[in-house]
């Protein structure tokens, strides 16, 4: 064999070992390298931010849209989901506190969406979720507050007070005998209140939002009505009959359910939560919930928000909208009414007969919610106010 | 004529134009050789399922596991259903598979072992420590943010009063409702009433310290820091903590005794209904859960994920898939077969199938009212408090130096004792410490540890061994000190460790239990806990030194000496 081809071979070899070192160099390698560009056949993977009222319909559906192998430019599409408060995931997102920053963000309404905006707005220059356009945040389900009660404690204040509002609800917290002042079992003890912890779950500012709405007669509340000092002590009094602060989680109504009245004679709730407690509640207690509107309903919306940054590739973000669709379709949300949330499809309806609202119904659960008066989201400086409030009064108390 | 070499210069010189060739004949083959190259390696990789992957994992250590601590009164359970989801060998979506372990903690140690990153997620008895982890994680990151993730319930048990049948019906049971009041009366009015509750390092701990403060102020609800602090309600608890027997490492701890020792040992202790249930499965125990009429507590046993920068795909999912299993029908009638009642509203509790019973003393129709819980801040105030005005304790250490004890033994003893100093925070204690070989000495008088606590550390440091082991002279020379110290007001203790057989003592073990029965029927009752260090050491006169005081023993290693004196330093 001559010279050339003796060094050819060499060079041949040696480039085959040098490309056979860095192959398998990459494979030892960190799996995860989120600043690496997708390669074009690899999936396409979307991690959505998830509100917890609405967690269980949706991994269901992230499970049942990956098993359909939905693609995109010829590319799998990969949904996960992470579950998170929606006041936690605001936190994180203003702290840019994200390891891996979502590719979408479901919070349980679009106010928190506007936080988000405002935050990075004032810190970057730019939304970084949009309110118009193709991306535009797009709510996915519906759901309102609405009040439960175990049924003996809801007769005993309806007999007394004669409906269930936030005044009757103050009067019964406030009554010094306890239940028997009430009308009620001495064995209940004092009327407790359900509320989440503001700081773990939105519901529970939202719920003083709602006190406040009722305290002043409107729908529309401002900080000088949060921090006036009548409506801040009777807002005391009200938060003074909760009880467990220290101990509550972000899954309010599930706790509701399973600690039973010892803990909680009722609140004010998600309506899909208490829809998907009160078969379990019946069956374990034997003392079912009843339902009851209020006069200024808190909306919830879970708006599907595609995380607009440089973080994700447009590819990720069109296979986020794809997903996003993929929710809005009849069969997705036909699942959303079984798990006691209200569609945004118009040709989906929640009186099927095999719906947890027709079910319930006589439990005081409505199809059609009369009470149209929907409270307006508060802005930041509320929340704010509330939350200082909150850690000073009530979690220091 | 002579020729010199002359090298070909022309030959050896750099020929920059060729090396740059050759280069990029390289670079060449290499672009060539790549998609080659890499179809073979994916080739393999698909073939024995990440070959190379697998190298890499193994060439970076074990298995991605979640480590999940874990609170003691539950243990056994949450180690099975560990076991259980382990069995199944799930995969994460990069193939690794999904594996749990446990470490066994008191609830209030999670607090900064979580916060060290020691693991990756928890299950405490309450969700009262979830949110002072996070409170403290705050302060320590000096961050809004908390640490405590995705939360998972499983299993609840309601905080009770577990209570002799026949004691629980004296106060009036079931006729009318009885509860705190009831108990701490009793407590303080009938000198023959023996009670007892966990350290305030658990759930149940924190309840029965809280009772009692809501007790003193008569209220149900609204307890303030003022509340605590006041004159009032300090002289009640402590009052009311002199009748407590002693505490103990914690409600299961208590229930075994009550099971081994029988009716004599506790009429009466704050636990769970879940042991109450599993208690009562013993021969010849009959407790009853009474959920007070002022209100009660529950242990919810939260499963909580920590939100640590370090935590992985591959943790979440496994979390994740934990989350799944546990609260999975199969999972969840194990559940309620070991007493809890389980997370899934589904099951009924008040079936057939259910231990939930009034057989096993308990009411699945309640409690049907909590005592409040106040404000973290309160919560501290509390627990400082009960560490003020807790029993005192007079405890002598009796401690084996024979010259089997040379080396390891002697250096951990050392250690454990150290630790066990360590534990006992209050500098009102009073601790002495005494040692034996052939003879016996009173290495340091017992006295309050704000005189000598810097003496014993030093006296444990410079221990060293030799001689017999005159076990049984020890015990009773500690004895006598506690006698002549004469404080009923204390918990009088001797906690004694030997690694051998006794062979040295002028006191036979028959005379020596005589002595304490007596002793304690005439004097100050004192209790001994005896430790049987390495298999060599003889159980046999601990077993009765403690059986005649009403105390324990335990059986303790090398590796295992330094956690039961922490233990048994919970007692104090």
């Amino acid at each position: 064999m001559n010279r050339t081809r003796i060094i050819f071979f060499v060079v041949i070899a040696v480039a085959i070992v040098i490309v056979g070192i860095g192959l398998v160099a990459r494979s030892l390698g960190p799996a995860n390298n989120p600043i690496a560009p997708a390669q074009s056949n690899e999936p396409l993977e979307v991690r959505v931010v998830t509100a917890l009222p609405i967690e269980a319909w949706i991994t269901e559906a992230a499970n049942q849209f990956n098993t359909e192998k939905h693609t995109l430019d010829g590319r799998l599409i990969k949904v996960s989901v992470v579950p998170m408060d929606g006041l936690t995931a605001l936190n994180r997102f203003d702290s840019a506190a994200f390891d891996q920053v979502p590719t979408a963000w479901i919070p349980d309404s679009r106010y928190l969406v506007e936080l988000a905006n405002a935050a990075y707005k004032e810190r970057n220059g730019r939304d970084v979720f949009l309110t118009d356009g193709e991306y535009r945040a797009k709510p996915i389900a519906l759901s309102l507050f609405a009040w439960g009660l175990y049924g003996t404690r809801a007769k005993a204040l309806e007999a007394k007070f004669g409906q269930i509002d936030w005044k009757t609800i103050h009067d019964a917290a406030i009554a010094a005998g306890g239940w028997p002042d009430l009308g009620g079992d001495p064995a209940w003890g004092f009327f407790k209140l359900v509320v989440p912890h503001p700081r773990k779950n939105v519901g529970g500012l939202a719920a003083m939002v709602a006190a406040a709405g009722e305290y002043y007669n409107k729908p529309n509340i401002s900080v000088e009505d949060v921090t006036n000092p009548e409506f801040q002590k009777w807002l005391k009094e009200l938060m003074g009959s909760v009880t467990a602060i220290s101990g509550a989680s972000a899954y309010t109504a599930e706790d509701f359910a399973l600690l039973g009245y010892s803990v909680g004679d009722g609140g004010q709730m998600l309506e899909s939560d208490l829809l998907a407690n009160m078969g379990g509640i019946a069956n374990r207690w034997q003392d079912p919930l009843v339902v009851r509107y209020p006069k200024y309903v808190t909306w919830f919306d879970f708006p599907f928000s595609v995380w607009m940054g440089s973080e994700t590739s447009a590819a990720e973000k069109n296979a986020a909208l794809e997903f996003q669709k993929y929710l809005l379709t009849k069969a997705v949300q036909e699942k959303a009414v079984g798990y006691g949330l209200r569609p945004v499809n118009a040709d989906v309806t929640v009186d099927q007969p095999d719906s947890p609202f027709a079910k319930w119904k006589d439990a005081g659960i409505t199809t059609v919610v009369q009470r149209t008066s929907a409270m307006r989201s508060p802005d930041r400086d509320v929340l704010q106010a509330l939350l200082r409030w909150f850690d000073l009064n009530v979690a220091q108390r | 004529m002579s020729r010199s070499y002359k090298p070909s210069y022309k030959t050896l010189k750099p020929n920059p134009g060729g090396w740059i060739s050759l280069l990029i004949i390289v670079v060449a083959a290499c672009a060539i050789c790549w998609p080659l190259t890499k179809g073979l390696i994916d080739a393999v990789n698909n073939a024995t399922g990440g070959m190379f992957k697998s190298i890499s994992t193994a060439a970076s250590g074990p298995q991605p596991t979640l480590t999940v601590a874990v609170s003691p009164e539950k243990a056994e359970l949450f180690q099975q259903l560990v076991e259980n989801f382990n069995a199944k060998k799930l995969k994460a979506a990069n193939g690794d598979e999904l594996r749990l372990a446990t470490v066994q903690l008191e609830p209030e140690d999670m607090i900064d072992a979580a916060i060290a990153g020691d693991f990756q997620a928890l299950s405490p008895d309450s969700s009262i420590w979830l949110d002072q982890l996070d409170r403290q994680y705050q302060a320590a990151q000096n961050t809004s943010a908390g640490l405590v993730g995705q939360t998972v319930r499983y299993a609840v048990s309601p905080v009770v009063i577990a209570m002799w049948r026949d004691k629980a019906q004296q106060l009036g049971w079931p006729q009318k409702p009885i509860g705190w009041s009831d108990l701490l009366n009793e407590a303080t009015t009938n000198k023959d009433f023996k009670w007892s509750h966990p350290s305030t390092s658990s759930a149940s701990g924190v309840l029965a310290v809280l009772a009692e403060f809501y007790a003193a102020t008569g209220k149900t609800r609204g307890l303030t820091v003022d509340d605590v602090k006041s004159p009032q309600a300090q002289e009640y608890v402590n009052a009311l903590e002199k009748t407590v027997r002693y505490y103990g490492e914690g409600e299961a701890s208590i229930a075994r005794n009550v099971a081994e020792k029988g009716r004599a040992y506790l009429d009466a202790f704050v636990g769970s209904e879940q042991i109450v249930i599993n208690t009562n499965q013993k021969p010849g125990v009959d407790l009853v859960a009474i959920y007070p009429n002022e209100g009660s507590l529950w242990q919810d046993h939260p499963l909580a994920l920590l939100e640590a920068n370090t935590l992985s795909d591959v943790n979440r999912e496994t979390f994740r898939a934990f989350a799944n299993y546990i609260t999975s029908p199969d999972a969840q009638q194990l559940i309620l077969a070991k007493g809890y009642r389980p997370a899934d509203l589904n099951i009924k509790i008040d079936g057939a199938n259910s231990p939930v019973n009034e057989k096993n003393g308990a009411d699945p129709a309640k409690p049907q009212t909590s005592l409040q819980v106040p404000a973290a801040t309160v919560l501290d105030v509390v627990r400082e408090s009960w560490l003020a005005n807790k029993r005192r304790t007079n405890v002598e250490l009796v401690v084996d130096t024979s010259g089997s004890m040379e080396g390891d033994k002697l250096n951990n003893v050392k250690e454990a004792l150290s630790t066990f100093l360590d534990q006992v925070k209050s500098d009102e204690e009073r601790v002495g410490l005494i040692e034996f070989y052939s003879e016996v000495t009173d290495r340091v008088p017992i006295n309050l540890l704000k005189n000598n606590r810097s003496t014993l550390v030093r006296a444990v440091d410079t221990l060293d061994a030799g001689g017999n082991t005159a076990l049984l002279d020890g015990v009773a020379a500690a004895y006598d000190r506690l006698q002549e110290l004469n404080d009923p007001s204390r918990i009088n203790a001797i906690v004694v460790m030997t690694d051998g057989k006794e062979n040295a003592s002028a006191i036979k073990l028959s005379q020596l239990t005589a002595k304490l029965q007596q002793g304690n029927q005439r004097g100050v009752p004192v209790v001994v806990f005896g430790i049987a260090y390495g298999s060599d050491a003889d159980m046999g006169p601990l077993q009765a030194m403690a059986d005649a005081t009403g105390g324990q023993t335990y059986a303790g290693t090398i590796e295992t000496i330094r956690k039961l004196y922490k233990i048994l330093s919970t007692y104090f």
